[in-house]
C-alpha cells in the first residue's frame, strides 16, 4: 500500500467534509480574488478618467460678491500653481429633477458654459448627438458621465430642471468626461449655453445656491487652501473662507471611491470569515482522521514508516480539496468579472477600463492552497505524538483519568442536557475553534443585520443620523410675520403634529479653525426628536455649545472644553457639553440654545416654523397641506413666469415675481405696487407672502444616497445569506463528524432506550455553550465594529440597535441549534446493532 | 403455568450483502415465557445473536409479528422502538459497551435517567447494585478502562436492571472474561433470575447455559430443540449438565 493512499482514502469516504472545505475555499477564493484583482482597477479607473478629462486638480469657488482679483495674485506669488485661469459657474443646491422615470430628485448642480468647462478641463466629450441634430438643439446640455453611467441617460434624452413650478427642459446632447464634480454625494457639473446659463445664473441666485467666480489650476505640493483663504481674508478685509468652496482631486477621489473602499473592505473580512471557518474545518477534520486511523497509523508506523511521511500523506486531500475550492473561486471571480465591473461603474459613475487581474487572481488562489496545505501539514504533525505502540492501543485519548465533569447523581434535569454538558466538557479542545469560528461568523452576520436593518427603509436610518430633525420642514417666514400665530395656524392642519419656533440657522466663525460652523438653534434641545449625543448632553444654558463629531475630531475638541464662536464681529466662549453624530454641514455644525444664540445675535428675531408631520403623513403632503393653507413660498414663485391668459393676469403675475425677488434676496420687508395700463390700475403687495421658503433635509439625502443605500442593504443581505450557509456548513461537517466518531457510544446510547430524537438534541446541545459564548461575544464585537464603521465612514455615530443584535442573536442561536439538530439526523437511519458493531 | 411474555410468530430477518440476500430468521415460532432464564445456543452464524437483537427490539424483522405481553412491536419505528426498549429491556453484552468518557456510576445513572428522574434514592439505588456486585465504593468513581473486564460487565449489569426491566436480554456476557470473572458474574445472573427477573441469554459456554431453565438450540435460523431445565441451585448438578449436554451432543454442538 502506498502511504498516498490514506489520503485518497479518506477522501472518498468524508465526501461531505472535503466537499464542504472545497465549498469554503471557493468562496474565500472568489472574495478575495474580487478585492485583490479589482483594487487597483477603482484606483485606475478614476485616475485615468480624470487624466481623461484634462481636468485641473483644484477649484476654489468663492461667491461672487466676496471676489477680488487680488486672490488670484496671491495664488501665483504665493503658491507653485499652473494651468490658473478665472471662471464663473452658478450652484443650485438641491436642485429638483425630473427624474427619467417620471419621479422628482434632488441633487447638488453645478451650471457652467462651455468656455468655463473649457477652462477647467478639455472638454473630452464621449457619447454625443450627431453635430447636425446638435446644431439643431434649443436647449442642450452637457452631462457629466455619471448620469450615462449611473442613471441611464442616453443622447437626446430630455433633462429637466424643475424651479419655480417650471420645468426648464434640456436635450441631452451629449456627455463628457469630468475630472471635479462627477459625484452626487458632492456636486454634478452641468454644461450649459451661454444663454441658458445666465437665466439659470438668475434663477439659482439665493442664499447658498448662488453664482461662484472660480479660480481653477493645477495646484503643486505647496498649495495650503486654508493658509490661502486666510490670506485671501486678510486681503479682502473680510471672512471669506465662510462663503467659499473648495475642491480637489483627493476630494473628489474620496467622495467618490469611499463606498467601493467599504465595500471591498467587508468583501475582505467576509473572506476571512471564511477562511477561518475552512482553516477550522481542517483542524476538525485532521483530528478526527487521525484519531479514527489511529489503528492504521499504527500499523504503518510499525512497518517503518515514519511519522513524517504518514503526516504528508494527509497532505494530499487538502491540496485536492482546497485546490478544487480555490480553482471553483478563481474561474467564478473571473467569471463575474463584468458583474463586478458593472457594479464599479454604477457607483463610481466613471467608465472602468482594464482586463481583469488574471495574475491577481493567480496568486489569490495559490496562497489560499498553500495555508490550507501548510495548515494541514501542521495539523497532521500530531501524528509523530503517537508512537507506535500508542497508535495500535487507539492513543491514550479514550483514556479518562480526569475530574468527573457535571456528575449525573448531582445533576438535576433533563438527562439530554446532562450527558449534553459532559460531552460539551469532554470535547473542550475544539470549543476555541468551534467559537473562534463562531464569533467571526457571528459578528460578520451580527453586522449584516444592522447595516440590513439600517438601510431596511432605504435612506431613513441616514437622516436619522444627519444630525437635525430630518423628519421635519422648515418653514422660513416672511418678516412682519407672527411666527406663533403661523404656528398656532399649523398646529390645526390635521398633517401637522408638532411646531416649533426657531431661528434661522447661520454661519458662524469658530476661534482658532479655518472651517466655519452652521448653527443649529433650539429653545430646548428636549424638543429635539433626532438630535441624539453620544457622548456628553446637548447644551442647556446660554454658554454651552454642543458640536459634531466630525469637528471635535479634526480639532481635537472634547467635553469640557472651551470654544470660542465669532458672529458679526462679536466673540463669545461656549463650554462644550457633548458631541453628537453629524452628517448635515459637512459634519462642522455646532449646536446652540436660543439664548446662547441671543449672546451672539441679540437682534436674532426667530422667523423659522420647524413643522412635524403626523405619523403616517409625509413630509410632501404635509408641504402640500402648508402651501394650501398659506401660499407658496417667496423663492419659489422667484422666476415664475407670467402664466395667466389675460394681460392683467400677466402683469400680476409679472409683479408677484418680482416682489418674491425683492423679498427673498433683497432684505425687503413690505412693499405695494401699482400699474397703469391705459385706464386701468392694477395694484397689488407683498404681504400676500407669508412663507419665505420651505426646506427639507430629506429630497436631498434620498437623492445622493439611496443608490449606495439599496446596495448597501442587497449586499448585507446577501452577505448574511452566505455567512449562514457558512455556519450551516460549518455545523453541519461537526455534528455530523460527532456522529461518525461517537457511533459507539451513540448505538449504546440507542441500546439503553435513547431515541434518535434525544441523541440528535444531546449532539445540538453539546455545541450550544460555544455557540452561545461565540454568539455573546460576537454582540460585543459588533458592538465595536459597527461604532468603528460609522465612524471612518461617516464621522457619526450610528446608535447600535441593540434590539436588533438581540433578536439576531436569538435568531442566530435558533439556527444554529436547528442546523446541528438537523446534521446529526443520520443517526435516525443507523440501527442500534449497526453503530455499535460497526 | 406462567403467561408469555414475548412471541414470534413466522419470524423472518434477513441481511443483504453485496446483492446476495442472506436469510438468517426464517418463519420461527417462538414464546419466552415470565420468570424463565433462557438461553439461546447454536453455532456460530446460526442467527442466536441476530434472533436476540430482533426480539429486543434493537433491530427490526423483515416479517413475521414480535408480541412482547400485549403489544406487537414490528411495526415500532427506531424511535417507538427506543422508548420500547427503555421501559422494558435491559442488555449486558458481551464487549460491554460502557461510555468510555464516564464513570462507573455515570454509565449506570445514564441508564437510569432516560427512564426515572434523578432522586436521592436512584443514586443510592445504583450504587447499592454496583456494591452488591464485589465492585467497591472507590471504584464508583472509576473509568471504564481502569476496569478489569469483569468489574467492567459488572457495570453492565447493573446498568442492565437499574430500570427493573421486564426481561434482560444478555449476549454471551462472559465472552471475554476469565473464569474466576465469568462465575462472579453468571452467579450474578443467577441471583437476579431467582429474584424473579425474565433473562434471554446468548451463549455458546455449556457453563453459561447450565445457569438457565430453558436453552434453545438454534439452527439454520430456526428452532430446533428445546431443552428444560429446573431453577439454578435446585436439584444434582451434575445429573444438571449431563442433562444439557446430552440435549447438545443431540443438537449436533
Amino acid at each position: 500500500m502506498k502511504v498516498w493512499r490514506l489520503s485518497l482514502f479518506n477522501l472518498r469516504k468524508n465526501k461531505k467534509e472535503a466537499i464542504g472545505i472545497a465549498f469554503l475555499t471557493m468562496v474565500t477564493t472568489l472574495m478575495l480574488s474580487i478585492v485583490v484583482s479589482n483594487q487597483a482597477k477603482i484606483n485606475t479607473a478614476f485616475e485615468e478618467s480624470f487624466r481623461a478629462s484634462g481636468s485641473v486638480n483644484t477649484c476654489v469657488h468663492f461667491q461672487a460678491d466676496t471676489y477680488r482679483s487680488a486672490f488670484r495674485t496671491i495664488l501665483e506669488e504665493n503658491y507653485e500653481v499652473s494651468r490658473l485661469s478665472e471662471g464663473q459657474g452658478t450652484y443650485a443646491d438641491m436642485a429638483d429633477v425630473l427624474d427619467r422615470d417620471g419621479t422628482v430628485v434632488s441633487y447638488n448642480l453645478f451650471f457652467v458654459t462651455e468656455k468655463t468647462e473649457r477652462k477647467m478641463e478639455d472638454f473630452v466629450k464621449g457619447d454625443q448627438l450627431p453635430e447636425s441634430e446638435q446644431e439643431r438643439l434649443e436647449h442642450p446640455v452637457w452631462l457629466p458621465s455619471f448620469f450615462q453611467i449611473v442613471k441611464g441617460y442616453v443622447p437626446g434624452d430630455v433633462f429637466s430642471v424643475l424651479k419655480a413650478g417650471k420645468e426648464y427642459s434640456f436635450t441631452v446632447a451629449g456627455f463628457y468626461e469630468t475630472g471635479l464634480m462627477n459625484n452626487s454625494g458632492y456636486y454634478l457639473k452641468l454644461v450649459l449655453t451661454e444663454e441658458d446659463y445666465d437665466l439659470f445664473a438668475m434663477l439659482f441666485s439665493a442664499g447658498e445656491s448662488s453664482e461662484r467666480r472660480m479660480l481653477c489650476f493645477d495646484a503643486g505640493e505647496d498649495y495650503d487652501n486654508e493658509e490661502y483663504l486666510e490670506l485671501c481674508t486678510e486681503a479682502a478685509s473680510e471672512n471669506v473662507s465662510i462663503s467659499t468652496r473648495y475642491i480637489d482631486e483627493r476630494e473628489e477621489k474620496i467622495g467618490e471611491t469611499s463606498f467601493l473602499e467599504i465595500f471591498m473592505m467587508m468583501l475582505t473580512v467576509l473572506a476571512l470569515v471564511t477562511f477561518v471557518a475552512a482553516i477550522f474545518l481542517i483542524r476538525h477534520k485532521i483530528s478526527n482522521d487521525v484519531e479514527d486511523q489511529m489503528q492504521q497509523i499504527g500499523v504503518l508506523e510499525a512497518l517503518g514508516y515514519r511519522s513524517g511521511e504518514i503526516s504528508r500523506s494527509y497532505l494530499y486531500e487538502y491540496v485536492i480539496s482546497g485546490g478544487i475550492g480555490a480553482v471553483l473561486g478563481g474561474m467564478l471571480a473571473f467569471l463575474v468579472a463584468p458583474l463586478v465591473d458593472q457594479g464599479i461603474r454604477v457607483m463610481l459613475g466613471r467608465k472602468v477600463v482594464g482586463s481583469t487581474g488574471v495574475l491577481g487572481i493567480f496568486l489569490v488562489m495559490v496562497l489560499v492552497v498553500l495555508v490550507v496545505v501548510a495548515f494541514a501539514l501542521w495539523k497532521a504533525r500530531v501524528v509523530k505524538n503517537y508512537p507506535p505502540v500508542i497508535a495500535l492501543r487507539r492513543g491514550i485519548k479514550t483514556h479518562h483519568f480526569g475530574k468527573n465533569v457535571v456528575p449525573l447523581e448531582r445533576f438535576q434535569g433533563n438527562v439530554n442536557l446532562g450527558l449534553a454538558l459532559k460531552g460539551f466538557f469532554s470535547g473542550r479542545k475544539s470549543f476555541f475553534g468551534v467559537m473562534i469560528c463562531i464569533v467571526a461568523a457571528g459578528t460578520a452576520i451580527l453586522f449584516s443585520a444592522l447595516t440590513f436593518t439600517f438601510f431596511k427603509d432605504d435612506t431613513r436610518g441616514l437622516l436619522g443620523m444627519m444630525g437635525t430633525d430630518t423628519d421635519a420642514l422648515r418653514v422660513s417666514l416672511m418678516s412682519g410675520m407672527d411666527p406663533e400665530q403661523f404656528r398656532e395656524e399649523v398646529l390645526k392642519l390635521p398633517q401637522a403634529r408638532k411646531a416649533l419656533i426657531a431661528y434661522d440657522g447661520v454661519t458662524v466663525s469658530v476661534k482658532g479653525s479655518t472651517s466655519s460652523a452652521y448653527v443649529t438653534i433650539f429653545d430646548d434641545f428636549a424638543d429635539a426628536e433626532q438630535i441624539m449625543p453620544y457622548e456628553g448632553r446637548c447644551p442647556e444654558r446660554d454658554n454651552e455649545i454642543m458640536v459634531g463629531l466630525r469637528r471635535s475630531k479634526a480639532e481635537k475638541i472634547a467635553v469640557g472644553d472651551g470654544m470660542v464662536i465669532e458672529y458679526g464681529g462679536i466673540e463669545k466662549k461656549y463650554l462644550v457639553t457633548g458631541i453628537v453624530g453629524c452628517l448635515h454641514n459637512g459634519g462642522s455644525t455646532v449646536f446652540l440654545t436660543s439664548d446662547g444664540y441671543q449672546r451672539l445675535n441679540g437682534n436674532a428675531r426667530k422667523n423659522v416654523v420647524q413643522i412635524y408631520p403626523k405619523e403616517g403623513v409625509s413630509l410632501g403632503e404635509l408641504e402640500a397641506a402648508i402651501t394650501a393653507h398659506f401660499g407658496g413660498s417667496a423663492k419659489d414663485a422667484v422666476g415664475e413666469m407670467a402664466l395667466g391668459s389675460s394681460l392683467e393676469a400677466k402683469i400680476r403675475s409679472a409683479a408677484q415675481e418680482k416682489i418674491a425677488t425683492l423679498l427673498t434676496q433683497y432684505g425687503v420687508t413690505d412693499l405695494d405696487y401699482a400699474v397703469q395700463v391705459g385706464d386701468q390700475l392694477i395694484t397689488g403687495n407683498g404681504r400676500s407672502f407669508v412663507i419665505r421658503e420651505i426646506n427639507s433635509y430629506e429630497g436631498i439625502i434620498r437623492t445622493q444616497m439611496l443608490p449606495i443605500a439599496r446596495t448597501t442593504k442587497y449586499f448585507s443581505f446577501a452577505a448574511v445569506i452566505l455567512i449562514a450557509i457558512i455556519v450551516a456548513v460549518i455545523l453541519y461537517l461537526i455534528a455530523s463528524g460527532d456522529v461518525r466518531r461517537q457511533r459507539q457510544s451513540l448505538g449504546i446510547m440507542k441500546g439503553l432506550g435513547y431515541s434518535s430524537k434525544d441523541l440528535m438534541t444531546q449532539i445540538a446541545l453539546k455545541q450550544m455553550p460555544t455557540i452561545l459564548l461565540g454568539i455573546l461575544l460576537a454582540s460585543v464585537c459588533v458592538y465595536f465594529l459597527n461604532k468603528a464603521f460609522w465612524g471612518l465612514l461617516f464621522a457619526t455615530i450610528a446608535e447600535t440597535n441593540w434590539a436588533v443584535i438581540v433578536v439576531t442573536d436569538l435568531a442566530l442561536a435558533v439556527f444554529c441549534y436547528v442546523v446541528t439538530y438537523l446534521s446529526a439526523g443520520k443517526i435516525k437511519k443507523i440501527s442500534v446493532n449497526e453503530l455499535m458493531t460497526e | 403455568m406462567a403467561s408469555f411474555i414475548l412471541k414470534t410468530e413466522k419470524l423472518c430477518k434477513s441481511f443483504s450483502n453485496g446483492g446476495l440476500q442472506q436469510h438468517v430468521i426464517k418463519n420461527l415460532d417462538l414464546e419466552i415465557l415470565e420468570g424463565d432464564f433462557t438461553v439461546i445456543m447454536g453455532s456460530s452464524g446460526s442467527g442466536k445473536s441476530t434472533l436476540l437483537y430482533a426480539l429486543s427490539g434493537m433491530d427490526k424483522p423483515n416479517m413475521g409479528k414480535i408480541r412482547f405481553c400485549d403489544k406487537e412491536i414490528q411495526g415500532y419505528s427506531n424511535d417507538e422502538l427506543a422508548v420500547f426498549r427503555r421501559g422494558n429491556c435491559g442488555f449486558v453484552f458481551q464487549s460491554v459497551y460502557l461510555l468510555e468518557n464516564q464513570t462507573v456510576l455515570d454509565n449506570v445513572l445514564t441508564g437510569a435517567l432516560i427512564v426515572q428522574k434523578n432522586s436521592p434514592e436512584l443514586v443510592k439505588k445504583a450504587k447499592e447494585l454496583l456494591l452488591k456486585t464485589g465492585l467497591r465504593e472507590e471504584d464508583l468513581k472509576k473509568y471504564p478502562n481502569q476496569l478489569s473486564g469483569g468489574e467492567a460487565q459488572r457495570v453492565g449489569i447493573v446498568r442492565a436492571v437499574i430500570n427493573d426491566p421486564k426481561i434482560l436480554f444478555a449476549d454471551e456476557p462472559t465472552g471475554q472474561l476469565n473464569s474466576a470473572s465469568s462465575k462472579d458474574v453468571l452467579d450474578i445472573f443467577s441471583e437476579i433470575h431467582r429474584n424473579g427477573q425474565s433473562i434471554v441469554m446468548v451463549t455458546h459456554d455449556l457453563k453459561t447455559a447450565l445457569r438457565g431453565t430453558r436453552v434453545l438450540y438454534l439452527r439454520d435460523g430456526g428452532i430446533v430443540g428445546d431443552y428444560r431445565m429446573p431453577v439454578y441451585g435446585e436439584g444434582d448438578v451434575r445429573e444438571r449438565r449431563n442433562g444439557l449436554a446430552k440435549f447438545l451432543e443431540d443438537m449436533g454442538w
